[in-house]
């Protein structure tokens, strides 16, 4: 096999058995790598009646056939599994260094089965692979034992480590690679946590792999790596940083303030900027492995209430969710957020999306001084946020920290009040892109997703702006973000597109200038699939097809393709007041060009056989 | 071209334009925060038809041609997708995606101005109907 190494490793915590597994080729070619693989191996090996905190459950992480190709933007991998966060199919991608280090030691994957006796850890040494003692790292912190990992067995020697909340259970936990890249969304650190297992350490020797075509592919590599750093996207990013933007968002209304009850502050556009932040705490830039765009930001916020010493600083998602969404426009605390955000082990985009529902819980009088045992939830206080909330919920200290630490919707329906104010889609916080500033092809993009809200599931965000079109697909439509025309066409597109940059785990900053024919030498080049354009849209077709059959077996239909009434309430004001996202017209259209049911939410028999995918048919119809 | 008689006259419109801006009690702030030097880059549709904007330094000027230094910024384009972008009828990323506007060096004073796209084309307008291009102004 090229590209790929065809191997996965395969752990069961409770035996304490380690084996290494060949996969067919065809997996590959079907379900491509990542996400799409890890879905496959779950179809085919999960116990769906399993709770996914119970040492039954899965937690697989899956490599694309791209890791360690020494392209900008390739060095990502996917987590996937049944999310604790939501209760059905999710997965969460991750960059930094964990990939090539994986890929290198001679594996595309690593499925994690049972629970340790023991707090434990994996480390691999290329084929080496044992299951060490963590008891000395069990309640610390991912800064600490990140540290310490590294202190003990090299800096070089790659991590995953995950922090107190995921051992506590708290739904939106993540998984932090090398301190400072993180699986965020779905609350893959609590799957690891209850499973025992405080980190994985690995280290490859040689950096070494086989490809299919490695003149052709060379010759493709500089092209493509001088194309991407050339962008303007590739440019932007590295200046200012996924927050370069955040004004000109907040102008067209994309960036939702105090828990979605408005699209506009200005003044919070200047403040939160990423602007500001490289002119106020920016020390240098970081970037994930082999990429040119150094997109990362490394701050120091010296002095004052939220000061934190130079160490990873935070993206977009985190400055807003921790900012204007809270009322805040300080961004020193959003520095400080994210890092004890990171620390503890927590998800920003569902952490500051829970806490913002909080604070609009408590102005309605939904939450009283009883249930919060005297905390006062004040828009824009954050220092009680940082200093007690967060502490609170990483812990489930209290009744307010146990309440929140099961996200906005799982506090919602422990309290009975205020599910018509949260901002999710199938049990995920909406990440920090309001669809009625964005787009509408983004509502359809967050109901579809089949982990929940999703900005990342699939290029619609970029294609609505312009920033993205496949001529070689015949997709040259310009879309109108405000208008609903051509949106589900376009999605028909986008989903396979994004289950394809997905499973090839490849970034969606890096990926503007790759095209079509691009992707195609990627494949062939790389992993020798020889595919035709189609064969690779089928690919993708399949494996969002295959993620919806996950959900439908866990019992979701169309009515969970859905936002909230709070996401679909007219905007109250800026450049979008009245907007309102008709999301009904789009999904029924979409699921008309998809071959789905429109009440099952999944394809027709017919559809999935046309796909390949005639034995998954017979399990659902 | 479509627009334009001849690359002077877009070139003298276009500096005519930067000037109202620089007034602009909106636009003229927003502008010197960019603090770089700006060279829009129109030669496709003609020798030296170009035009230049000097944001740095908290000073505001603009002129034709040659900047007065290496420019923090190049935009390339055509003086009629000019004429489309100033009206706010050309959306630049669109235009950058399809390779309609070239862009060389920082493009991150561009994302300060995004949002003032708006009053710059009311600003135009006002213009092509003060110089009697009222034919210009597109629908």
């Amino acid at each position: 096999m090229k590209g790929n190494t065809g191997k996965i490793v395969n752990v069961d915590l409770t035996a304490g058995r380690i084996d290494i597994e060949t996969l067919p080729e065809e997996y590959y070619r079907k379900y491509i790598g990542g996400s799409g693989l890890a879905a496959k191996l779950f179809w085919e090996r999960a116990n769906f009646k399993a709770d996914p905190l119970s040492p039954e459950a899965m937690l697989m992480f899956m490599n694309g056939p791209l890791a360690g190709i020494r392209v900008s933007g390739a060095s990502r991998s996917s987590v996937g599994g049944r999310s604790p966060q939501t209760g059905h199919w999710g997965d969460s991608s991750v960059g930094g260094y964990f990939a090539p280090e994986l890929r290198y030691a001679g594996f595309d994957g690593i499925v994690i089965k049972g629970r340790a006796s023991q707090p434990s850890f994996l480390l691999i040494m290329d084929d080496k692979i044992t299951i060490e003692d963590a008891a000395e790292y069990w309640g610390k912190g991912t800064e600490e034992v990140t540290r310490t990992l590294k202190g003990k067995y090299g800096k070089n020697y790659r991590t995953l480590v995950i922090g107190p909340a995921a051992e506590n259970g708290v739904r939106f936990t993540l998984i932090l690679n090398d301190g400072h890249n993180t699986t965020g969304r779905a609350g893959y650190g609590s799957l690891m946590g209850s499973k025992n297992l405080k980190a994985i350490v690995i280290k490859a020797t040689k950096k070494e792999r086989t490809l299919a075509e490695p003149a052709a592919f060379e010759a493709m590599r500089k092209d493509l790596n001088e194309r991407i750093k050339g962008s303007l996207a590739a440019n932007v990013l590295h200046e200012d940083g996924t927050a370069a933007n955040l004004l000109g968002g907040m102008f067209i209304g994309d960036v939702p303030i105090k828990n979605w009850t408005s699209n506009y502050w200005e003044e919070a556009g200047e403040a939160l900027s990423g602007g500001s932040l490289t002119s106020q705490y920016l020390t240098r830039r970081g970037a994930c492995a082999y990429c040119e765009i150094a997109c990362k930001r490394i701050v120091e916020v010296k002095d004052g209430p939220f000061a934190v010493p130079e160490g990873p600083g935070p993206e977009y998602e985190t400055i807003v969710s921790f900012g204007c969404l809270m009322g805040s426009i300080d961004l020193a605390a959003t520095c400080k957020a994210g890092r004890v955000c990171n620390d503890l082990g927590m998800d920003s985009i569902s952490c500051g999306g829970t806490i913002a529902w909080a604070m609009e819980a408590f102005e309605r009088g939904d939450l009283t001084l009883s249930d919060t045992e005297g905390i006062e939830l004040k828009w824009g206080d954050m220092d009680t946020v940082i200093n007690r909330i967060l502490p609170a919920i990483a812990r489930r200290e209290g009744k307010l920290g146990d309440l929140l630490a099961e996200g906005s919707v799982g506090a919602a329906k422990k309290i009975g009040k205020g599910m018509d104010y949260t901002a999710h889609s199938k049990g995920l916080e909406a990440p920090m892109h309001d669809p009625r500033g964005g787009g509408q092809g983004m509502a359809l993009s967050y109901a579809m997703s089949p982990r929940g809200a999703c900005h990342v599931a699939d290029p619609m965000m970029f294609m609505e702006m312009g920033g993205k079109y496949y001529p070689e697909i015949g997709f040259e439509l310009i879309l109108d973000p405000r208008s609903t025309e051509n949106k589900a066409l376009a999605a028909t597109t986008s989903v396979a597109l994004g289950a394809i940059e997905n499973s090839a785990c490849f970034c969606n900053f890096a990926d503007g200038e790759v095209t079509i024919p691009d992707w195609l030498n990627l494949f062939n080049y790389v992993a020798g699939y020889d595919w035709t354009a189609e064969d690779m849209m089928l690919a993708g077709r399949r494996v969002f097809f295959l993620k919806r059959l996950i959900n439908y077996r866990y019992g979701l239909t169309a009515g969970d393709d859905d936002l909230t009434p709070r996401m679909l309430e007219p905007a109250r004001d800026g450049e979008v007041k009245g907007v309102q996202v008709d999301l009904a017209k789009m999904k029924k259209d979409f699921y008309k060009l998809m071959r789905m049911d429109p009440d099952k939410g999944i394809p027709t028999r017919e559809a999935l056989e046309d796909a390949g995918m005639a034995e998954e048919a017979q399990q659902v119809w | 071209m479509e627009f334009w008689k001849d690359s002077d006259e877009a070139v003298r419109t276009i500096v005519k334009l930067q000037e109202e801006a620089f007034k602009d009690p909106d636009l003229g702030p927003a502008l010197k925060k960019v603090n770089q030097l700006i060279l829009y880059d129109y030669t496709e549709s003609g020798p030296g038809c170009a035009v230049w904007v000097d944001c740095r330094n908290g000073q505001l000027s603009c002129g034709a041609g040659d900047p007065p230094g290496k420019p923090d910024l190049v935009l390339s384009l055509s003086a009629d997708d000019a004429h489309r972008a100033w009206s706010n009828k050309l959306n630049p990323i669109v235009a950058i995606t399809r390779k309609k506007i070239r862009v060389k060096g920082s493009a991150t004073g561009l994302l300060k101005l995004a949002p003032k796209t708006k009053r710059t084309a009311e600003i135009y307008t006002q213009l092509l109907k003060d110089l009697n291009m009222a034919d210009k102004i597109l629908k």
